[in-house]
């Protein structure tokens, strides 16, 4: 049954976010560094909140996903750009990218997503540690060396292309997967994938009791989550920074940052990942201007304020408060 | 008619005086650096902050200003936190270029967060100076405004190498073993390619993982090979192991030499008399003995505080009372680069400071400054020191050495 086209209406105040975002970008001098940063917030909190915001689910390996993605276009950039095939190699990339992710997501979902809670967060901490080791130990892809290619981004497309790839459209890419995790977020709201995580985000038991094939329904969550992490992986790390070490790729932190924008903007809202990444970027960026050297001791117990007070998120708040009005069929 | 020509007369003089006079008039020297203050690299970033600050301090109290355009002018220096993060490094770094308009940008500490930040350099065609990314391969990527000060990661066992070799010519058996990390790999490779070239034989050659808790097998194996000299490591921890267990094992050698670990304070004070004899290799070192003097001696340009008075400067910095490592020396040492630069082409256009920069040859008391086409940094040899008797001796090179190297190392007891 097809449904009524007002239910898709969230996506618009995503789509104007955005373009404002990417508006301001192209016609400030000198903020697009800026601008790309929090595109790359709201991207990591929009992929990663499609599964957590969904399930209820905290995957502390998600990182991995991003690492992985990065591989996919470094390796794509590293090994073919000899081989003439010019911005095909990108496309090459970009598809590994996401072949990587789907299949490291397909592992660990196997196992992880029979356990629950505390368990399946157990379960996820170690892969990402895991996944650098088997780099690291087994030297695959230069091992610790890691890869650096600017040097073959400029011989296959020639300087001035490839600084614009590194410094503009791995941007505009990182954009698109912003784009593409809030579409598909609000496709899985929208039909019975969305339906049925939400069941099992209220009571798995529950929806197990109800016929819901709960594995598949997440397994199907993780693995869009994970591929949208391997694509930013690739555009905001691999593309943009043309350099890849395991130590810097697989680093936990971009786990616990996505949380924390998740958590900010309200987990399980389509909107929350955009204010929460924009809160997050925003005030980091300030702080590490005004306050250098000190802003983690302001911002860290104005985060811990801010979750404690609003769990529900700013977007969780606003929803309630435009409950009734007509601006709420655009505030989910 | 008096005001008319008046005006007549003057409108030229004007017209001639702003098309000569130049666009900008210098007011300062600004440096930009999206410093490491917080996390992973805090403790190097703190050093390097507080080295920039040191060296501002120095030229515009002591030496009185930068030359430039005839008249003096003050160093500027602005830093935000880049918190050890690569996406921080590039949006930080573009506001130094747009918004504060920096006259040169210096990259955070580490190979990573210098590689992160180079594509934006080269955007905006600003120098971006070097001081803590030893990666050799930052120069093999085609930028054309990075500029290196911290010596490359292949360069740091050449020293030793070069020590045994005029000391004792008839030690020949080397074996490396090395942390796998990508620093340790390229010290490890620059190790074995001087061994090579200087005749040394290479008997063992093998790396153990990081954060590794036991290298008793790896040990094992290299006791076998028989060498003579052993030179390795990585960081702290493993460092302090590795000389450990070769007391374990009884491993007694003509050398042992550990990177990033046996020169540290630290080393010493745990390990106590099993670190007698042992060495490392630094950039720079408290102590070390590069002077005006010696820079005459090598006809060398000199500039920069003495050793005491850099130190003094330092603790005012940083406001307390620690001593500046090699991360402070290199990033001061990089201001004292700039300033002559600057002076040499008596121009702030990041082109021309680019090429003056090429051609630029001096002593600090950091050492000599010298780059290759790429902006590698040839003309710094790293201090090797060595623990005698409960305390750090800076060995070699010889001009500024602290004392003579013992050498073979007491064996352990």
């Amino acid at each position: 049954m097809m449904r009524p086209v007002r239910a898709y209406y969230p996506i618009l105040p995503v789509l104007i976010g955005y373009g404002i975002l990417f508006g301001i970008g192209q016609m400030v001098p000198g903020k697009w560094q800026l601008i790309s940063q929090l595109a790359f917030f709201c991207a990591l909190g929009q992929a990663f909140n499609l599964f957590m915001g969904m399930t209820g689910y905290v995957d502390f390996g998600y990182v991995a996903f991003l690492g992985v993605g990065t591989y996919g276009m470094a390796v794509s950039i590293y090994y073919l750009f000899d081989k003439g095939l010019g911005l095909t190699m990108i496309v090459i990339g970009m598809i590994l990218a996401a072949v990587f992710s789907t299949l490291l997501s397909l592992a660990v979902g196997a196992v992880a997503l029979r356990l629950r809670g505390a368990y399946f967060a157990i379960a996820t901490i170690g892969v990402n540690e895991g996944f650098r080791f088997l780099i690291e130990g087994a030297r695959i892809w230069n091992g610790s060396d890691g890869m650096i290619f600017s040097r073959h981004m400029k011989t296959a497309f020639g300087r001035e292309t490839a600084m614009a790839l590194s410094m503009k459209w791995a941007d505009v890419i990182v954009f698109g997967v912003a784009f593409l995790a809030a579409v598909m977020t609000l496709l899985y709201m929208r039909n019975k994938v969305g339906y049925a995580l939400t069941a099992l985000r209220e009571d798995e038991d529950a929806a197990k009791v109800m016929g819901i094939n709960v594995t598949r329904y997440k397994l199907i969550a993780f693995i869009t989550s994970a591929i949208l992490a391997g694509l930013l992986g690739a555009s905001a790390w691999a593309l943009k920074l043309t350099y890849v070490y395991p130590t810097d790729v697989f680093a936990i932190h971009y786990t616990v940052e996505a949380i924390i924008i998740v958590l900010l903007g309200g987990a399980g809202t389509l909107l929350g990942p955009i204010v929460g990444g924009l809160i997050y970027g925003v005030s980091k960026y300030y702080l590490a201007i005004v306050l250098p050297g000190f802003q983690l001791m302001i911002f860290a117990p104005i985060i811990i304020m801010i979750i404690v007070l609003f769990p529900e998120g700013t977007v969780g708040i606003l929803k309630k408060r435009v409950f009734g009005t007509p601006l709420e069929k655009f505030i989910i | 008619m008096k005001k008319r020509g008046l005006i007549l007369l003057v409108v030229p003089f004007l017209a001639i005086a702003f098309f000569v006079a130049p666009a900008h008039a210098v007011d300062s020297i600004v440096i930009g650096h999206p410093a490491a203050l917080s996390g992973s690299y805090a403790k190097a970033g703190e050093q390097a902050v507080g080295g920039v600050q040191a060296a501002v301090d120095w030229v515009n109290s002591v030496y009185g200003g930068v030359n430039v355009g005839g008249k003096k002018v003050p160093l500027v220096y602005k830093y935000y936190d880049c918190e050890s993060k690569k996406e921080s490094v590039t949006s930080l770094l573009e506001r130094l270029i747009t918004t504060d308009k920096v006259t040169v940008t210096f990259a955070p500490y580490s190979s990573g967060l210098t590689l992160a930040g180079a594509p934006v350099a080269e955007k905006y065609g600003i120098v971006y100076m070097d001081h803590g990314g030893a990666s050799d391969k930052i120069f093999t990527q085609g930028f054309e405004y990075v500029v290196q000060t911290i010596g490359p990661g292949s360069s740091y066992h050449v020293g030793t190498l070069e020590m045994v070799k005029k000391i004792a010519p008839d030690v020949k058996r080397v074996a490396l073993a090395y942390e796998d990390s990508e620093f340790a790999r390229s010290v490890m490779d620059g190790a074995e390619a001087k061994a090579r070239e200087l005749g040394f034989e290479v008997v063992f050659k093998r790396t153990y993982p990081m954060k590794v808790e036991d290298l008793t097998p790896l040990l094992s194996d290299l006791k076998a090979s028989d060498p003579e000299i052993v030179i390795g490591g990585g960081h702290f921890q493993d460092g302090q192991l590795f000389n450990k267990q070769m007391a374990d094992l009884d491993i007694n050698v003509k050398l042992l030499s550990l990177i990033a670990a046996a020169t540290l304070p630290a080393f010493g004070e745990a390990l106590g008399d099993l670190a007698e004899g042992v060495m490392g290799p630094s950039h720079w070192e408290y102590g070390v003995t590069f002077s005006e003097e010696g820079a005459k001696a090598a006809g060398m340009t000199w500039i920069g505080p003495s050793q005491d008075e850099y130190v003094a400067l330092f603790k005012k910095a940083v406001g307390k009372d620690m001593l500046p490592d090699y991360h402070a020396a290199e990033a001061s040492a990089q201001v004292l680069a700039l300033v002559l630069a600057v002076e040499k082409s008596d121009s702030v256009d990041s082109d021309v400071l680019r090429k003056t920069l090429g051609d630029l040859t001096f002593m600090s008391f950091y050492g000599g400054w010298d780059i290759d086409d790429t902006g590698k940094q040839i003309g710094h040899s790293m201090v090797n020191v060595q623990w005698q008797k409960g305390e750090r001796k800076i060995i070699w090179p010889e001009d500024a050495q602290t004392a003579k190297p013992v050498f073979p190392k007491p064996d352990f007891e």
